[in-house]
């Protein structure tokens, strides 16, 4: 049996407790303990961006990050943007614009483009193509996703707050 | 003073994917996420010769360890082989072909179990003398992959229609070409994954990727020793297909005799490098072509011999060439044509169908030698494509009639928008000038099955339509949607016809206990078949609700109609009653009760190739051009596309992003096929399996577009619809490959152009031009 | 990788280091791990190759090995400064741009902003991309360990091949230090590839020097994926150095580089390939700049 250490942790708006495997991936984790399923396994190195989450503000593979390292910190993945306020402009942006085909890679495209704006609320189209860089995906030729991105970006503009 | 609802269409319209807010919130879950209660997982293991004899396997270590339910090896499965021809036993027991065979596989309660016990399997091997290269396989006293086939060829097929050697001596020029294309692969974003399940019947059911729901139960049963009735086929959404998932490979066998040894549902799933290592490749070619026209650039014949590489075993793979046929016969006019393909076995992977199956690599030949052609004829590349293009109404020589095509207005369309000549003589003036950086534009063209294409015996697909108490609408269909947005265009040829909103339209289309029968996804034929079917079964329905409002109201029959949820009078738009109140009537009618649901299928009218590859296959076609506009690093030999223009005759927009998303998206995997990704098989083994050294496009990559779309209305489609999801991905390489030509005088005849192979054309030309400069130097 | 070749590591202990003086604790005895940003380590740890100990020593919560200071002319990256932090870095974009410009050509956003400065050495890939500038700005490795003083190594020297550097498995690399360039100091950064940053680089060239009327001073060659460590063309620095960049320089250049490079022919290259995107990248910036 592999070492088991205690964590706690904010996940998506929620304080929560997990017993995690030494060796363990954040993704992994995220699908043994809470049910997840929306960071996808898609290549395990860091080169597709389809597990992508967001660990204390910043966009990262859950695929390499050890589920260890997630104690005390604030963790958001996709599932966390729907509340009942509604669904974020993002998945709404990437819902009207057809970015969604097979749709495997959309929920790393769509916290990365959630981290992208949170940096950036006026983000340029040569900014998003680049902070899309580590995201694969094999179906839409990228066009409609940055359209969403930056439909998303309008969208928020116009929201109160 | 009643309420007026107007006549509107969705046809054409932007409508939004069904499945996309599902998938945008992560709602959706794929195959790889299913868990079933009491599931176990498998492994597969993998041999790490490329042709040995196996002496023994030892599986008792693995047997031994805690939390294994299960080791399988040969001798554990049904003798029943999968493949196209049958030649693929899902676990090898006698010997091993190439680097993917299946030795073992494990079946235990956790992934981690199953690799520990993988690595505890004890293999003997004796190597064989091995062959990789298909000249080789065929030559006298090469290694036999296949006992069954000492000769060494899989699959061949021959074809000739005119005659080759007059039309030879007829012809003022004659040009020859050898072209080379190359491996590549799917790269699904979801890995390989399959899930069975066995009940006490013996009845199987199986969680599957396959875009052949019907034919695969056929395809898999005689490797299970099962019956194909007693396999129920679900198909839960999937990450990508592009074409990988048409044959059975022996990882859903293997998971299938697992489940049913452990009396448990099992699961398999790949890692990324198993898919690269043992997932399906594009097919790779050998072309030989000759061709001749007279001195005005008209064709007169096309004689073409190619050898493929066919890897251990046969998969779809080797079927290619009966697409590749209709390329080398069909495309263009071309009065007298041959063409001769063999499949040959060597120690490699082994290929499958991929999006533009066959035309992708018959395309790159045609459209790189036509550019040759053009040159010699003296003719730009759009006055000798036009002087040679298809017409509507053509029977070709294989007996396609092309019907509705456009195939100039492709070419103009395309030509024009991106002020093509202008820049090609340009471009051409400036490429001796001493720069770096050069500027090339150059085109292509395509024609494909737009209409499905009549490989079995049916091309047909089934619907069924039942509407509720509240005029909601359920449509079970056979089409299988993986995510290229099916389900939508389905949606909406009901809504059109019933006037309902789409999101009254529940589609079900992923079981084959409850779907009518389908041919399954690919040959770009969902739209254009179950598109057809799904509107017929909604017109039948309509005429029933219609008939019996027409009793109801006293209003004619045909001058009803259905809008927006309400039966209105056709002329003039005036409702009349809401459709579920009509819906209710019928229903709670006492005697004369009625439910509303119809039942169609749909046979397209095509007709499969009789033995010497004469039919009209398809029930239409379509043809494509592309342009594209490069920039060419001389010195590191990259290429930056910086736009492409396309031109396509899709009959009909459906629904105009869904359309827009698939052109994109092909564009964007052949952009990869042209520039970047190229699966390295050295001695048999994938040399690069993974994202890291296999580059598909990321988003940095992607030149703008500008998209055309030929509206010839099929006389046979739906709603004059044709099929268009592979032409993008066929079209764009060899116009790169011939901007290339346009902007530095090199002509790459093998893909893909890797920034390597054209510094190294250019290094090699510049050399060849100072030795040659030096002689005159010398001689002067 | 296939899952017959996968050896998940045994770690027996886990160590979640608050301070330094913990962490070094740790690894005192050579069985430990440190664990940064896991961009790599985490890619990599089911090789089999035995690189993870089996005590795993998490050094993310060591606040005092991160963060970015200049003092006297010197700047000071702490270990754990992530490769995103470089690149928003304002105190660098102002004086040493060629930081930020080189992390911008790295992997993606997701690695960024965990790959760290102190892993991104201690992994010692020869196509460790931000290895090359913090070289040709002569910085100076700063070592710690339980029980011996600090030291600090020039991070030239501290590369032994593929993989392997001076560290010993009781040390712990907590910060990189070099000295604010001159205000005439020309820093350039190549990499090839068509993604921007993704691409694991063929080759990489890092040049930089004092720039005065077309003539560079001082002057480093660095190199990245063209031997087994980073290589410094030293010899061609010395030919360059405070010479009229003319055609016949940069021939020479060229050729002096060529000897000093020891390519291979791997999959992502032909020996041949990589020397000619080497002399391609070098005659470029020669060329730049002459014009300046």
């Amino acid at each position: 049996m592999s070492l088991k250490i205690e964590i706690s942790l904010v996940l998506n708006e929620t304080k929560v407790e997990a017993s995690v495997g030494v060796t363990e991936s954040a993704l992994e984790l995220l699908r043994r303990e809470f049910d997840l399923c929306g960071a996808k396994l898609a290549c395990g190195e860091g080169e597709c961006g389809a597990c992508t989450i967001i660990v204390d503000g910043r966009s990262r593979n859950s695929c390499l990050t050890p589920a260890v390292d997630l104690d005390g910190r604030d963790v958001m993945t996709v599932e966390g943007l729907w509340t009942e306020k509604g669904v974020d402009a993002v998945q709404q942006a990437f819902i009207n614009e057809g970015a969604v085909q097979c749709g495997y890679c959309t929920p790393g495209m769509i916290m990365q483009a959630r981290y992208l704006l949170n940096r950036n609320p006026d983000i340029s189209e040569a900014e998003i193509i680049r902070g899309l860089e580590g995201n694969v995906c094999r179906c839409t030729g990228y066009k409609k996703i940055i359209a969403a991105v930056k439909g998303a970006s309008r969208i928020q503009e116009g929201s109160p707050g | 003073m009643n309420k007026v609802i107007e006549k509107t269409t969705i046809i054409g319209k932007r409508v939004t994917k069904l499945d996309a807010p599902d998938k945008a919130t992560a709602r959706t879950r794929y195959i790889n996420d299913l868990v079933l209660p009491r599931m176990l997982y498998a492994k597969i293991l993998r041999t790490d010769r490329v042709h040995a004899k196996i002496l023994s396997i030892d599986t008792s270590g693995a047997r031994a360890l805690a939390g294994v339910h299960a080791v399988i090896t040969a001798s554990d499965a049904p003798d029943g082989k999968i493949g196209v021809l049958r030649d693929n036993p899902p676990l090898k027991g006698d010997k091993v072909r190439c680097i993917r065979d299946e030795i073992a596989a494990v079946a235990a309660d956790t992934e981690e179990i199953c690799d520990a016990a993988l690595r505890l399997i004890k293999v003997e091997y004796e190597d064989l003398p091995t062959v990789f290269d298909c000249t080789e396989a065929l030559s006298e006293g090469a290694p036999i992959i296949d006992e069954d086939r000492p000769d060494n060829i899989a699959m061949q097929q021959y074809f000739e229609h005119g005659d080759i050697g007059s039309a030879e001596d007829d012809s003022d020029f004659v040009v020859e070409g050898e072209y080379n294309v190359h491996y590549v692969t799917h790269c699904n974003m979801g890995v390989s994954c399959s899930l069975a399940d066995y009940d006490m019947d013996g009845r199987v059911t199986i969680y599957t990727q396959t875009q052949y729901p019907f034919n695969v139960k056929m395809d898999i049963a005689p490797s299970l020793g099962a019956h194909p009735g007693d396999v129920r086929i679900i198909q839960p959404p999937i990450g990508g297909a592009f074409g990988s998932k048409l044959d059975v490979y022996p990882y859903e066998p293997i998971c299938a005799i697992l489940a049913k040894k452990t009396r448990r549902p099992v699961k398999l799933i790949f890692s990324r490098e198993e898919e690269f290592v043992a997932s399906p490749t594009r097919q790779p070619v050998e072309f030989n072509i000759r061709a001749g026209m007279k001195k005005d650039g008209t064709l007169t014949f096309r004689d073409v011999d190619c050898l493929l590489n066919n890897g251990g075993y046969t998969s779809w793979g080797a079927t290619t060439p009966y697409v590749s046929m209709r390329t080398v016969t069909s495309h263009y006019t071309v009065p007298n044509v041959r063409y001769r393909a063999r499949a040959v076995y060597t120690n490699n992977p082994f290929a499958g169908s991929f999006r533009g199956y066959g035309n992708v690599q018959a395309t790159w030949a045609i459209e790189t030698h036509m550019d040759r052609m053009a040159e010699v004829a003296g003719l730009d590349p759009i006055a000798f494509r036009i002087k040679n293009a298809n017409y509507p109404g053509e029977i070709t020589p294989q007996a396609a009639n092309l019907g509705r095509v456009d195939h100039v207005g492709c070419i103009l369309q395309a030509a024009d928008k991106s002020d093509f000549l202008d820049k090609w003589h340009d471009c051409k003036a400036r490429q001796a000038e001493n720069t770096r950086y050069k500027r090339g534009i150059g085109i292509a063209t395509s024609l494909h099955n737009a209409g499905g294409a009549k490989i079995h015996k049916s091309d047909g697909c089934g619907t069924m339509l039942k509407m509720d108490d509240y005029a909601r609408v359920t449509v079970i269909t056979g089409a299988s949607e993986i995510g290229q947005g099916s389900d939508t265009v389905i949606a909406q040829f009901v809504a059109e016809e019933l006037g309902v909103p789409m999101r009254d339209i529940t589609i079900i289309n992923n079981d084959s206990a409850t779907s009518p029968w389908d041919v399954g996804v690919h040959a770009s034929r969902t739209t254009y078949i179950a598109g057809n079917s799904a509107k017929r079964v909604a017109r039948k329905a309509r005429e029933r609700i219609l008939r019996a409002a027409a009793s109801y109201s006293n209003v004619m029959m045909e001058n009803l109609d259905l809008r927006a949820g309400y039966v209105v009078q056709a002329d003039d738009g005036v409702v009349i009653m809401p459709l579920d109140k009509i819906l209710r009537q019928m229903h709670f009618a006492g005697e004369d009760a009625e439910l509303v649901m119809e039942t169609d299928y749909y046979e397209p009218p095509s007709e499969p190739e009789d033995e010497n590859h004469v039919g009209d296959m398809s029930a239409a076609y379509s043809h494509a051009a592309h342009v594209a506009e490069i920039v060419v690093d001389t010195k590191l030999g990259t290429i930056k596309v910086e736009k492409v223009w396309s031109a396509q005759d899709v009959g009909r927009v459906v629904n105009l992003t869904g359309l827009e998303g698939q052109i994109e998206g092909g564009i964007a995997f052949g952009l990869g096929y042209a520039l970047s990704e190229d699966l390295k098989i050295v001695e048999g083994k994938v040399a690069n399996p993974s994202f890291r050294d296999y580059h598909v496009m990321t988003a940095p990559q992607i030149p703008e577009f500008d998209l055309t779309f030929l509206e010839t209305d099929d006389g046979e489609g739906p709603a004059g619809a044709k099929g268009i999801a592979e032409l993008p991905t066929i079209v764009i390489a060899p116009a790169i490959g011939n901007a290339l030509y346009n902007a530095t005088g090199i002509r790459i005849h093998h893909p893909p152009m890797t920034p390597e192979k054209v510094a190294r054309a250019i290094a090699e030309s510049n050399a060849a031009q100072d030795n040659a400069k030096g002689r005159t130097d010398e001689r002067g | 990788m296939l899952p017959q070749n996968r050896f998940p590591p045994v770690i027996t202990e886990y160590v979640n280091a608050t301070s330094l003086e913990m962490a070094l604790e740790a690894l005192a005895d050579g069985n430990g791990t440190p664990l940064a940003g896991g961009s790599d380590l985490w890619a990599q740890k089911d090789n089999g190759d035995g690189r993870i100990g089996s005590r795993l020593v998490n050094l993310n919560r060591i606040d005092e090995l991160r963060g970015i200071s200049v003092n006297n002319g010197f700047v000071r990256i702490g270990a754990l400064t992530s490769i995103s932090e470089i690149l928003e870095n304002q105190e660098l974009a102002g004086s040493v741009a060629l930081l930020p410009k080189v992390a911008d050509r790295f992997a993606s956003d997701q690695i960024r902003n965990v790959a760290t400065v102190g892993g991104n050495i201690a992994n010692a890939s020869p196509a460790a991309d931000f290895v090359l500038p913090l070289v040709a700005l002569d910085s100076e490795v700063e070592i710690c360990s339980n029980g011996r003083d600090p030291r600090k190594q020039a991070l030239s020297e501290f590369f032994t091949g593929p993989g392997k550097t001076i560290l010993g498995a009781d040390e712990l690399i907590t910060a990189v230090i070099f000295k604010i360039p001159q205000k005439n100091f020309h820093g350039v950064f190549c990499k090839t590839g068509p993604r921007p940053a993704l691409e694991i680089s063929l080759v990489a060239m890092c040049l930089t020097g004092e720039l005065h009327n077309g003539i560079l001073d001082n002057s480093r060659l660095v190199f990245g994926a063209v031997g087994p460590t980073v290589i410094c063309c030293t010899n061609t620095e010395s030919l360059i150095n405070g010479s009229q960049i003319d055609d016949e320089l940069v021939a020479g250049a060229l050729d002096m580089m060529a000897g000093e490079i020891s390519p291979i022919t791997d999959v992502r290259a032909s020996k041949w390939y990589r020397t000619h995107i080497a002399r391609t990248f070098l005659e470029q910036e020669l060329i730049v700049c002459r014009s300046k």
